[in-house]
Protein backbone atom coordinates (compact mmCIF):
# COMPACT_ATOMS: atom_id res chain seq x y z
CA UNK A 1 0.00 0.00 0.00
CA UNK A 2 2.46 2.16 1.25
CA UNK A 3 5.05 1.12 -2.31
CA UNK A 4 1.86 2.28 -4.31
CA UNK A 5 1.62 5.67 -2.65
CA UNK A 6 5.21 5.88 -3.17
CA UNK A 7 5.40 4.89 -6.54
CA UNK A 8 2.49 7.25 -7.56
CA UNK A 9 3.99 10.01 -6.06
CA UNK A 10 7.03 9.84 -7.64
CA UNK A 11 5.40 9.11 -11.13
CA UNK A 12 3.60 12.15 -10.85
CA UNK A 13 5.88 14.51 -8.76
CA UNK A 14 8.82 13.68 -10.92
CA UNK A 15 7.82 15.11 -13.67
CA UNK A 16 6.17 18.30 -11.62
CA UNK A 17 9.85 18.81 -9.93
CA UNK A 18 11.44 18.52 -13.52
CA UNK A 19 8.68 21.28 -14.88
CA UNK A 20 8.98 23.44 -12.00
CA UNK A 21 13.13 23.34 -12.60
CA UNK A 22 12.16 24.13 -16.49
CA UNK A 23 10.39 26.97 -15.46
CA UNK A 24 12.78 28.13 -13.28
CA UNK A 25 15.41 28.32 -15.34
CA UNK A 26 13.81 29.67 -18.00
CA UNK A 27 12.71 32.56 -15.34
CA UNK A 28 16.47 32.55 -14.07
CA UNK A 29 17.69 33.39 -17.64
CA UNK A 30 14.89 36.19 -18.28
CA UNK A 31 16.05 37.65 -14.95
CA UNK A 32 20.05 37.82 -16.54
CA UNK A 33 18.22 39.73 -19.70
CA UNK A 34 16.63 42.02 -17.74
CA UNK A 35 19.52 42.88 -15.91
CA UNK A 36 21.54 43.38 -19.13
CA UNK A 37 19.15 45.73 -20.49
CA UNK A 38 18.88 47.96 -17.14
CA UNK A 39 22.80 47.95 -17.46
CA UNK A 40 22.48 49.20 -21.14
CA UNK A 41 24.97 46.19 -22.22
CA UNK A 42 24.03 45.49 -25.45
CA UNK A 43 25.71 45.13 -28.53
CA UNK A 44 24.35 46.89 -31.35
CA UNK A 45 25.55 45.45 -34.19
CA UNK A 46 24.71 41.83 -33.36
CA UNK A 47 21.54 42.65 -32.63
CA UNK A 48 21.01 44.21 -36.44
CA UNK A 49 22.74 41.31 -37.85
CA UNK A 50 20.14 39.10 -35.70
CA UNK A 51 17.05 41.30 -36.64
CA UNK A 52 18.39 40.52 -40.75
CA UNK A 53 18.67 37.21 -39.96
CA UNK A 54 15.41 36.30 -38.31
CA UNK A 55 13.63 38.62 -40.63
CA UNK A 56 15.01 36.81 -43.56
CA UNK A 57 14.66 33.17 -42.15
CA UNK A 58 10.84 34.15 -41.39
CA UNK A 59 9.59 36.22 -44.50
CA UNK A 60 9.12 33.22 -47.01
CA UNK A 61 6.90 31.28 -44.34
CA UNK A 62 5.24 34.22 -43.06
CA UNK A 63 4.22 35.46 -46.34
CA UNK A 64 2.71 31.50 -47.23
CA UNK A 65 1.41 30.36 -44.23
CA UNK A 66 -0.52 34.04 -43.78
CA UNK A 67 -1.67 34.37 -47.35
CA UNK A 68 -3.51 30.49 -46.68
CA UNK A 69 -4.85 32.10 -43.47
CA UNK A 70 -6.78 34.37 -45.43
CA UNK A 71 -7.57 32.61 -48.40
CA UNK A 72 -8.68 29.81 -46.18
CA UNK A 73 -10.14 31.56 -43.07
CA UNK A 74 -12.37 34.11 -45.71
CA UNK A 75 -13.75 31.30 -47.82
CA UNK A 76 -15.05 29.41 -44.72
CA UNK A 77 -16.31 32.48 -43.19
CA UNK A 78 -18.03 34.01 -46.52
CA UNK A 79 -19.56 30.52 -47.11
CA UNK A 80 -21.23 30.51 -43.93
CA UNK A 81 -22.60 34.18 -44.15
CA UNK A 82 -23.34 33.46 -48.13
CA UNK A 83 -25.74 30.39 -46.52
CA UNK A 84 -27.24 32.79 -43.73
CA UNK A 85 -27.59 36.47 -44.35
CA UNK A 86 -26.07 37.26 -47.31
CA UNK A 87 -24.80 40.55 -46.19
CA UNK A 88 -20.72 40.25 -46.89
CA UNK A 89 -20.49 44.76 -45.84
CA UNK A 90 -18.84 43.40 -41.96
CA UNK A 91 -17.08 40.44 -43.15
CA UNK A 92 -13.54 42.51 -44.41
CA UNK A 93 -13.58 44.51 -41.43
CA UNK A 94 -14.50 41.90 -38.65
CA UNK A 95 -11.76 39.73 -40.45
CA UNK A 96 -9.29 42.66 -40.17
CA UNK A 97 -10.21 42.69 -36.43
CA UNK A 98 -9.69 39.27 -35.63
CA UNK A 99 -6.28 39.74 -37.60
CA UNK A 100 -4.90 42.20 -35.69
CA UNK A 101 -5.78 40.78 -32.13
CA UNK A 102 -5.07 36.94 -32.62
CA UNK A 103 -4.20 35.53 -35.75
CA UNK A 104 -1.29 37.08 -37.35
CA UNK A 105 0.59 37.94 -34.26
CA UNK A 106 -0.02 34.53 -32.65
CA UNK A 107 0.32 32.43 -35.93
CA UNK A 108 3.67 34.55 -37.02
CA UNK A 109 4.79 33.81 -33.49
CA UNK A 110 4.53 30.15 -33.66
CA UNK A 111 5.89 30.12 -36.91
CA UNK A 112 9.16 32.26 -35.59
CA UNK A 113 9.35 29.92 -32.65
CA UNK A 114 9.75 26.99 -34.57
CA UNK A 115 12.30 28.43 -37.05
CA UNK A 116 13.94 31.12 -35.12
CA UNK A 117 13.50 29.45 -31.84
CA UNK A 118 15.62 26.09 -33.24
CA UNK A 119 17.86 27.76 -34.94
CA UNK A 120 18.99 29.48 -31.45
CA UNK A 121 18.50 26.34 -29.52
CA UNK A 122 20.96 24.25 -32.11
CA UNK A 123 23.47 27.45 -32.44
CA UNK A 124 24.01 28.06 -28.36
CA UNK A 125 23.51 24.10 -27.78
CA UNK A 126 26.89 23.51 -30.51
CA UNK A 127 28.43 25.88 -28.85
CA UNK A 128 27.73 24.39 -25.24
CA UNK A 129 29.44 21.09 -26.61
CA UNK A 130 32.16 22.72 -28.21
CA UNK A 131 33.48 24.47 -25.11
CA UNK A 132 32.50 27.71 -26.91
CA UNK A 133 30.52 29.03 -24.25
CA UNK A 134 33.34 27.64 -21.46
CA UNK A 135 35.60 29.95 -23.81
CA UNK A 136 33.51 32.85 -23.70
CA UNK A 137 33.19 32.58 -19.70
CA UNK A 138 36.73 32.46 -19.66
CA UNK A 139 36.91 35.87 -20.84
CA UNK A 140 34.72 37.46 -18.70
CA UNK A 141 31.65 37.23 -21.85
CA UNK A 142 28.71 36.31 -19.76
CA UNK A 143 27.00 33.54 -22.22
CA UNK A 144 23.13 35.08 -21.49
CA UNK A 145 24.86 38.43 -22.40
CA UNK A 146 26.67 37.88 -24.91
CA UNK A 147 24.59 35.61 -26.91
CA UNK A 148 20.58 35.76 -25.88
CA UNK A 149 20.60 39.60 -25.27
CA UNK A 150 20.74 40.25 -28.55
CA UNK A 151 18.68 37.56 -29.96
CA UNK A 152 15.64 38.99 -27.62
CA UNK A 153 15.72 42.36 -28.65
CA UNK A 154 16.16 41.18 -32.95
CA UNK A 155 13.54 39.06 -32.34
CA UNK A 156 11.21 41.38 -30.31
CA UNK A 157 11.20 43.93 -32.86
CA UNK A 158 11.45 41.87 -35.90
CA UNK A 159 8.01 39.90 -34.70
CA UNK A 160 6.29 43.36 -34.55
CA UNK A 161 7.63 44.03 -38.24
CA UNK A 162 6.63 40.69 -38.99
CA UNK A 163 2.94 40.96 -37.81
CA UNK A 164 2.20 44.12 -39.49
CA UNK A 165 3.37 42.34 -42.84
CA UNK A 166 1.54 39.37 -41.77
CA UNK A 167 -1.96 41.54 -41.19
CA UNK A 168 -0.89 42.85 -44.70
CA UNK A 169 -0.14 39.78 -46.43
CA UNK A 170 -3.55 38.12 -44.81
CA UNK A 171 -5.40 40.97 -45.74
CA UNK A 172 -4.78 40.85 -49.25
CA UNK A 173 -5.20 37.37 -49.84
CA UNK A 174 -8.50 37.37 -48.08
CA UNK A 175 -9.33 40.40 -49.92
CA UNK A 176 -8.57 38.62 -53.31
CA UNK A 177 -10.52 35.45 -52.34
CA UNK A 178 -13.64 37.50 -51.46
CA UNK A 179 -13.57 40.07 -54.24
CA UNK A 180 -12.82 36.58 -56.83
CA UNK A 181 -15.53 34.26 -55.15
CA UNK A 182 -17.72 36.14 -53.61
CA UNK A 183 -17.75 39.47 -55.64
CA UNK A 184 -17.04 41.59 -52.78
CA UNK A 185 -15.22 44.76 -53.72
CA UNK A 186 -12.18 45.62 -52.15
CA UNK A 187 -13.46 48.92 -51.06
CA UNK A 188 -15.61 47.34 -48.85
CA UNK A 189 -13.36 44.23 -47.72
CA UNK A 190 -10.73 46.25 -46.99
CA UNK A 191 -12.21 48.97 -44.06
CA UNK A 192 -10.63 49.38 -40.66
CA UNK A 193 -14.44 50.34 -39.15
CA UNK A 194 -14.13 47.71 -36.42
CA UNK A 195 -10.37 48.18 -35.62
CA UNK A 196 -9.26 50.88 -32.89
CA UNK A 197 -6.43 51.61 -32.00
CA UNK A 198 -6.43 49.06 -28.72
CA UNK A 199 -6.98 46.25 -30.91
CA UNK A 200 -3.72 47.30 -32.83
CA UNK A 201 -1.94 47.76 -29.78
CA UNK A 202 -3.28 44.30 -28.12
CA UNK A 203 -1.79 42.49 -31.59
CA UNK A 204 1.31 44.33 -31.14
CA UNK A 205 2.35 43.80 -27.42
CA UNK A 206 1.33 40.23 -28.11
CA UNK A 207 4.11 40.09 -31.01
CA UNK A 208 6.85 41.79 -29.02
CA UNK A 209 6.18 39.85 -26.15
CA UNK A 210 6.60 36.43 -27.78
CA UNK A 211 9.39 37.70 -29.65
CA UNK A 212 11.10 38.78 -26.83
CA UNK A 213 10.03 35.24 -25.16
CA UNK A 214 11.42 33.08 -27.98
CA UNK A 215 15.06 33.92 -27.55
CA UNK A 216 14.96 33.35 -23.50
CA UNK A 217 13.21 30.27 -23.60
CA UNK A 218 15.57 28.71 -26.99
CA UNK A 219 18.38 29.57 -25.54
CA UNK A 220 18.46 28.37 -22.06
CA UNK A 221 17.15 25.43 -23.79
CA UNK A 222 20.67 25.26 -25.77
CA UNK A 223 22.46 26.53 -22.74
CA UNK A 224 21.35 23.42 -20.92
CA UNK A 225 22.64 21.49 -23.72
CA UNK A 226 25.06 18.83 -22.77
CA UNK A 227 26.65 15.15 -24.44
CA UNK A 228 27.66 16.32 -27.92
CA UNK A 229 25.29 16.17 -31.33
CA UNK A 230 22.58 14.15 -29.27
CA UNK A 231 22.66 16.74 -26.75
CA UNK A 232 22.25 19.62 -29.23
CA UNK A 233 19.09 17.59 -31.19
CA UNK A 234 17.43 17.27 -27.83
CA UNK A 235 17.92 21.02 -26.81
CA UNK A 236 16.43 22.10 -30.56
CA UNK A 237 13.66 20.33 -29.79
CA UNK A 238 12.69 20.75 -26.51
CA UNK A 239 13.78 24.72 -27.95
CA UNK A 240 10.76 24.15 -30.27
CA UNK A 241 8.52 22.64 -28.17
CA UNK A 242 8.87 24.97 -24.99
CA UNK A 243 9.28 28.38 -27.08
CA UNK A 244 5.66 27.22 -29.19
CA UNK A 245 4.49 26.59 -25.82
CA UNK A 246 5.60 29.83 -24.29
CA UNK A 247 3.56 31.63 -27.70
CA UNK A 248 0.33 29.87 -26.63
CA UNK A 249 0.73 31.12 -23.02
CA UNK A 250 1.51 34.39 -23.55
CA UNK A 251 -1.25 34.45 -25.70
CA UNK A 252 -3.67 33.75 -23.26
CA UNK A 253 -2.32 35.48 -20.73
CA UNK A 254 -2.37 38.53 -22.54
CA UNK A 255 -5.62 38.59 -24.08
CA UNK A 256 -6.44 37.29 -20.19
CA UNK A 257 -5.59 40.90 -19.22
CA UNK A 258 -6.13 42.80 -21.99
CA UNK A 259 -9.79 41.52 -21.22
CA UNK A 260 -9.89 41.82 -17.37
CA UNK A 261 -8.20 44.75 -16.86
CA UNK A 262 -7.99 46.87 -20.51
CA UNK A 263 -11.57 45.37 -21.50
CA UNK A 264 -10.07 45.00 -24.61
CA UNK B 1 61.05 27.45 -2.65
CA UNK B 2 57.84 28.52 -1.08
CA UNK B 3 56.66 30.86 -4.02
CA UNK B 4 52.38 32.16 -3.08
CA UNK B 5 50.13 29.40 -3.57
CA UNK B 6 48.01 30.37 -6.67
CA UNK B 7 44.92 28.00 -6.63
CA UNK B 8 44.30 25.62 -3.64
CA UNK B 9 42.17 22.73 -3.94
CA UNK B 10 41.24 21.27 -0.25
CA UNK B 11 39.28 17.87 -0.34
CA UNK B 12 38.02 18.80 -3.84
CA UNK B 13 35.37 16.27 -5.23
CA UNK B 14 32.99 16.61 -8.35
CA UNK B 15 30.76 14.26 -9.33
CA UNK B 16 28.44 13.71 -12.34
CA UNK B 17 24.87 11.86 -11.40
CA UNK B 18 25.85 9.45 -9.02
CA UNK B 19 29.30 9.05 -10.36
CA UNK B 20 32.08 10.68 -7.92
CA UNK B 21 35.12 11.86 -11.40
CA UNK B 22 37.24 13.64 -8.95
CA UNK B 23 37.62 12.85 -5.06
CA UNK B 24 39.05 14.12 -2.46
CA UNK B 25 41.83 15.92 -4.33
CA UNK B 26 44.26 18.44 -2.17
CA UNK B 27 46.54 20.25 -4.61
CA UNK B 28 48.54 23.54 -5.05
CA UNK B 29 49.63 25.56 -7.66
CA UNK B 30 52.27 27.73 -6.72
CA UNK B 31 53.21 30.84 -8.41
CA UNK B 32 55.96 30.45 -11.55
CA UNK B 33 55.66 26.96 -11.43
CA UNK B 34 54.60 24.79 -14.05
CA UNK B 35 52.50 21.60 -12.58
CA UNK B 36 51.84 18.84 -14.69
CA UNK B 37 48.78 16.61 -14.93
CA UNK B 38 49.17 12.93 -16.26
CA UNK B 39 47.14 9.94 -15.63
CA UNK B 40 44.85 7.87 -17.86
CA UNK B 41 42.24 8.86 -20.04
CA UNK B 42 39.08 9.73 -18.57
CA UNK B 43 40.23 9.93 -15.25
CA UNK B 44 38.83 13.45 -14.56
CA UNK B 45 41.84 15.78 -15.70
CA UNK B 46 40.04 17.99 -17.91
CA UNK B 47 37.22 18.21 -14.80
CA UNK B 48 39.67 19.06 -12.69
CA UNK B 49 41.45 21.92 -14.88
CA UNK B 50 37.66 23.39 -15.58
CA UNK B 51 37.16 22.97 -11.21
CA UNK B 52 40.59 24.85 -11.21
CA UNK B 53 38.93 27.79 -13.59
CA UNK B 54 35.49 27.83 -11.83
CA UNK B 55 33.63 26.47 -15.49
CA UNK B 56 32.65 23.37 -13.10
CA UNK B 57 31.12 24.10 -9.40
CA UNK B 58 32.52 21.36 -6.80
CA UNK B 59 30.23 18.77 -4.85
CA UNK B 60 32.23 18.74 -2.21
CA UNK B 61 35.61 20.53 -0.78
CA UNK B 62 36.36 23.75 -2.38
CA UNK B 63 39.33 25.92 -4.65
CA UNK B 64 40.50 28.56 -3.46
CA UNK B 65 42.57 31.06 -6.03
CA UNK B 66 44.70 33.90 -4.01
CA UNK B 67 43.10 32.28 -0.82
CA UNK B 68 39.58 33.01 -2.36
CA UNK B 69 36.53 30.49 -2.58
CA UNK B 70 35.98 30.55 -6.20
CA UNK B 71 32.37 28.64 -5.28
CA UNK B 72 31.40 31.93 -3.08
CA UNK B 73 32.89 34.72 -4.94
CA UNK B 74 29.66 35.98 -6.93
CA UNK B 75 29.58 37.24 -10.67
CA UNK B 76 31.77 39.67 -10.51
CA UNK B 77 34.44 38.53 -8.07
CA UNK B 78 34.46 35.62 -10.47
CA UNK B 79 35.21 37.81 -13.20
CA UNK B 80 38.31 39.77 -11.30
CA UNK B 81 39.60 36.50 -10.54
CA UNK B 82 39.29 35.17 -14.17
CA UNK B 83 41.12 37.81 -15.77
CA UNK B 84 44.44 36.45 -14.87
CA UNK B 85 43.67 33.04 -16.54
CA UNK B 86 44.23 31.62 -19.99
CA UNK B 87 42.98 28.64 -20.94
CA UNK B 88 43.35 26.19 -23.78
CA UNK B 89 40.78 23.42 -23.95
CA UNK B 90 41.17 20.20 -25.06
CA UNK B 91 38.88 20.64 -28.06
CA UNK B 92 39.92 23.66 -28.83
CA UNK B 93 36.70 25.56 -28.47
CA UNK B 94 36.99 28.27 -31.01
CA UNK B 95 34.49 30.66 -32.06
CA UNK B 96 33.61 29.34 -34.96
CA UNK B 97 31.63 32.31 -35.98
CA UNK B 98 34.79 34.52 -35.52
CA UNK B 99 38.02 34.44 -37.72
CA UNK B 100 41.17 33.85 -36.45
CA UNK B 101 42.47 37.38 -35.64
CA UNK B 102 39.24 38.21 -34.01
CA UNK B 103 39.15 34.66 -32.12
CA UNK B 104 42.61 35.99 -30.71
CA UNK B 105 41.48 39.20 -30.26
CA UNK B 106 38.82 38.47 -27.83
CA UNK B 107 40.08 38.50 -24.68
CA UNK B 108 41.57 41.71 -25.14
CA UNK B 109 38.52 43.19 -26.39
CA UNK B 110 36.62 42.00 -23.26
CA UNK B 111 38.74 42.26 -20.56
CA UNK B 112 42.03 44.57 -21.62
CA UNK B 113 40.31 47.95 -22.24
CA UNK B 114 43.34 48.85 -25.13
CA UNK B 115 43.16 50.97 -28.23
CA UNK B 116 42.18 48.93 -31.25
CA UNK B 117 45.57 49.42 -32.64
CA UNK B 118 46.94 48.28 -29.95
CA UNK B 119 45.08 44.97 -29.88
CA UNK B 120 45.58 44.65 -34.01
CA UNK B 121 49.12 44.83 -33.30
CA UNK B 122 49.59 42.33 -30.32
CA UNK B 123 47.04 40.15 -31.76
CA UNK B 124 49.36 39.80 -35.30
CA UNK B 125 52.61 39.48 -32.62
CA UNK B 126 50.94 36.68 -30.88
CA UNK B 127 49.74 34.64 -34.28
CA UNK B 128 53.11 35.52 -35.66
CA UNK B 129 54.90 33.86 -32.82
CA UNK B 130 52.72 30.65 -33.34
CA UNK B 131 53.52 30.34 -37.15
CA UNK B 132 49.95 31.60 -37.95
CA UNK B 133 50.52 35.23 -39.67
CA UNK B 134 49.52 33.97 -43.08
CA UNK B 135 45.49 32.55 -41.26
CA UNK B 136 44.49 35.65 -39.59
CA UNK B 137 41.10 35.96 -41.84
CA UNK B 138 40.82 32.65 -41.86
CA UNK B 139 37.64 30.97 -40.55
CA UNK B 140 38.82 28.22 -37.78
CA UNK B 141 36.90 25.54 -39.87
CA UNK B 142 39.64 26.61 -42.70
CA UNK B 143 41.95 25.03 -40.12
CA UNK B 144 44.00 21.68 -39.54
CA UNK B 145 43.80 20.27 -36.09
CA UNK B 146 47.36 21.59 -35.18
CA UNK B 147 46.13 25.03 -36.59
CA UNK B 148 43.42 25.33 -34.16
CA UNK B 149 45.53 24.03 -30.99
CA UNK B 150 48.08 27.00 -31.89
CA UNK B 151 45.25 29.69 -32.08
CA UNK B 152 43.92 28.28 -29.01
CA UNK B 153 47.06 28.58 -27.42
CA UNK B 154 47.66 32.15 -28.89
CA UNK B 155 44.07 33.06 -27.75
CA UNK B 156 44.90 32.56 -23.99
CA UNK B 157 47.96 33.89 -23.81
CA UNK B 158 47.82 36.60 -25.39
CA UNK B 159 46.93 38.43 -22.50
CA UNK B 160 49.97 37.05 -20.78
CA UNK B 161 48.09 35.57 -17.63
CA UNK B 162 49.19 35.26 -14.29
CA UNK B 163 47.63 31.49 -14.39
CA UNK B 164 47.47 29.37 -17.63
CA UNK B 165 45.97 26.32 -17.93
CA UNK B 166 46.64 23.53 -21.43
CA UNK B 167 44.59 20.77 -21.17
CA UNK B 168 46.17 18.31 -23.77
CA UNK B 169 47.85 21.05 -25.90
CA UNK B 170 49.43 18.33 -28.07
CA UNK B 171 46.98 15.75 -28.40
CA UNK B 172 46.18 14.18 -31.86
CA UNK B 173 49.35 16.17 -32.97
CA UNK B 174 52.12 15.03 -35.24
CA UNK B 175 55.90 15.21 -33.07
CA UNK B 176 57.01 18.21 -35.04
CA UNK B 177 54.19 20.39 -34.14
CA UNK B 178 53.58 18.63 -30.48
CA UNK B 179 57.12 19.83 -29.75
CA UNK B 180 56.52 23.23 -31.20
CA UNK B 181 53.66 23.30 -28.62
CA UNK B 182 55.62 22.70 -25.90
CA UNK B 183 58.44 25.19 -26.51
CA UNK B 184 55.84 27.72 -26.99
CA UNK B 185 54.28 26.99 -23.57
CA UNK B 186 57.96 27.57 -22.74
CA UNK B 187 58.35 30.39 -24.03
CA UNK B 188 54.70 31.68 -22.53
CA UNK B 189 56.22 31.19 -19.25
CA UNK B 190 59.51 32.68 -19.28
CA UNK B 191 57.98 35.37 -20.54
CA UNK B 192 55.59 35.95 -17.58
CA UNK B 193 57.46 34.00 -15.60
CA UNK B 194 55.65 34.56 -12.05
CA UNK B 195 52.53 32.73 -13.88
CA UNK B 196 51.52 29.55 -12.54
CA UNK B 197 50.79 26.84 -15.39
CA UNK B 198 49.32 23.39 -15.59
CA UNK B 199 49.58 21.76 -18.35
CA UNK B 200 47.63 18.44 -18.91
CA UNK B 201 49.10 15.96 -21.01
CA UNK B 202 49.88 12.04 -22.40
CA UNK B 203 53.22 13.41 -23.28
CA UNK B 204 55.57 12.70 -20.31
CA UNK B 205 58.56 12.84 -22.75
CA UNK B 206 58.08 16.38 -23.63
CA UNK B 207 56.36 17.25 -20.20
CA UNK B 208 59.70 16.44 -18.49
CA UNK B 209 61.60 20.03 -20.37
CA UNK B 210 58.65 22.26 -18.37
CA UNK B 211 57.34 20.81 -15.45
CA UNK B 212 58.33 21.46 -12.25
CA UNK B 213 56.16 19.45 -10.25
CA UNK B 214 53.97 16.22 -11.58
CA UNK B 215 50.61 15.21 -10.58
CA UNK B 216 48.85 12.20 -11.48
CA UNK B 217 45.26 11.41 -11.33
CA UNK B 218 43.82 8.04 -10.86
CA UNK B 219 40.08 7.44 -11.18
CA UNK B 220 39.63 10.98 -9.86
CA UNK B 221 41.60 10.74 -6.80
CA UNK B 222 45.49 12.07 -6.44
CA UNK B 223 47.77 8.66 -6.46
CA UNK B 224 51.32 11.36 -7.10
CA UNK B 225 52.53 14.60 -6.28
CA UNK B 226 55.80 15.70 -6.85
CA UNK B 227 58.96 16.51 -8.80
CA UNK B 228 60.04 13.15 -11.15
CA UNK B 229 62.87 12.56 -8.65
CA UNK B 230 60.23 11.84 -5.86
CA UNK B 231 59.16 9.10 -8.17
CA UNK B 232 61.12 6.09 -5.90
CA UNK B 233 58.46 6.48 -2.99
CA UNK B 234 55.86 6.34 -5.76
CA UNK B 235 53.09 3.77 -6.48
CA UNK B 236 53.88 1.24 -9.18
CA UNK B 237 51.46 2.77 -11.69
CA UNK B 238 52.98 6.41 -11.49
CA UNK B 239 55.99 4.90 -12.15
CA UNK B 240 54.69 2.91 -14.67
CA UNK B 241 53.34 5.98 -16.66
CA UNK B 242 56.16 7.95 -16.45
CA UNK B 243 58.00 5.02 -17.51
CA UNK B 244 56.17 4.99 -20.94
CA UNK B 245 54.39 2.25 -22.56
CA UNK B 246 56.76 -0.52 -22.91
CA UNK B 247 57.41 -0.88 -19.21
CA UNK B 248 54.06 -1.56 -18.07
CA UNK B 249 50.30 -0.59 -19.54
CA UNK B 250 48.21 1.73 -17.63
CA UNK B 251 44.41 0.73 -17.64
CA UNK B 252 42.47 3.20 -20.02
CA UNK B 253 39.11 4.91 -19.44
N1 LIG C 1 29.84 17.30 -18.42
C1 LIG C 1 29.96 16.00 -18.04
N2 LIG C 1 28.87 15.28 -17.76
C2 LIG C 1 28.97 13.99 -17.38
N3 LIG C 1 30.12 13.33 -17.25
C3 LIG C 1 31.25 13.99 -17.51
C4 LIG C 1 31.23 15.36 -17.92
N4 LIG C 1 32.52 15.76 -18.12
C5 LIG C 1 33.29 14.69 -17.83
N5 LIG C 1 32.55 13.62 -17.47
C6 LIG C 1 33.05 12.31 -17.07
O1 LIG C 1 34.10 12.51 -16.17
C7 LIG C 1 35.12 11.59 -16.39
C8 LIG C 1 36.45 12.29 -16.48
O2 LIG C 1 36.47 13.04 -17.67
P1 LIG C 1 37.68 13.96 -18.09
O3 LIG C 1 37.25 14.68 -19.31
O4 LIG C 1 38.12 14.76 -16.94
O5 LIG C 1 38.80 12.90 -18.45
P2 LIG C 1 40.30 13.18 -18.85
O6 LIG C 1 41.14 12.66 -17.76
O7 LIG C 1 40.45 14.59 -19.23
O8 LIG C 1 40.46 12.25 -20.14
P3 LIG C 1 41.31 12.52 -21.47
O9 LIG C 1 42.72 12.26 -21.14
O10 LIG C 1 40.78 11.54 -22.43
O11 LIG C 1 41.05 13.92 -21.86
C9 LIG C 1 34.75 10.79 -17.61
O12 LIG C 1 34.29 9.54 -17.19
C10 LIG C 1 33.66 11.58 -18.23
O13 LIG C 1 32.72 10.72 -18.81
MG1 LIG D 1 40.59 15.61 -20.96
Amino acid sequence: MNGALEATLRAVGGPLVAVGRHVFDIYSVFAQVVTALLKGAVRWREVFRQAYLIGNRSLFFITVTLGFLGLISVYQVASQIQRILPDFTMMGPAFIQLMWREFAPTITGLMVATRVGSGIAAEIGSMVVTEQVDALRMCNADPVRYLIVPRTIASAVMLVMLTIYAVLVATLAGMALADVVFDVSPSTFVSLQLVSPRDVALGLVKAFSYGFWIPIVAGQAGLAASGGSAGVGWATTRAVVSSSFAVILLDFIISGIGYAVFNL
Amino acid sequence: MTAPVAIRCEDLGKRFDDAWVLRGVDLEVRRGEVLGVIGPGGHGKSVLLKCLAGLLTPDAGRVLVDGEDLARLGPLGLARVREQYGYVFQNYALFDFMSVRDNVAFPLRQQAHLPDAEIDARVAARLAEVGLAHALDLLPRELSGGMKKRVGLARATVGDPAIALYDDPSAGLDPVTSSKIFQLIARMHARRPDAATVVVSHDVDRMRAICDRYVMLERGRVVFVGAESALGDAPEVVAAFFGGAERAPTGGG
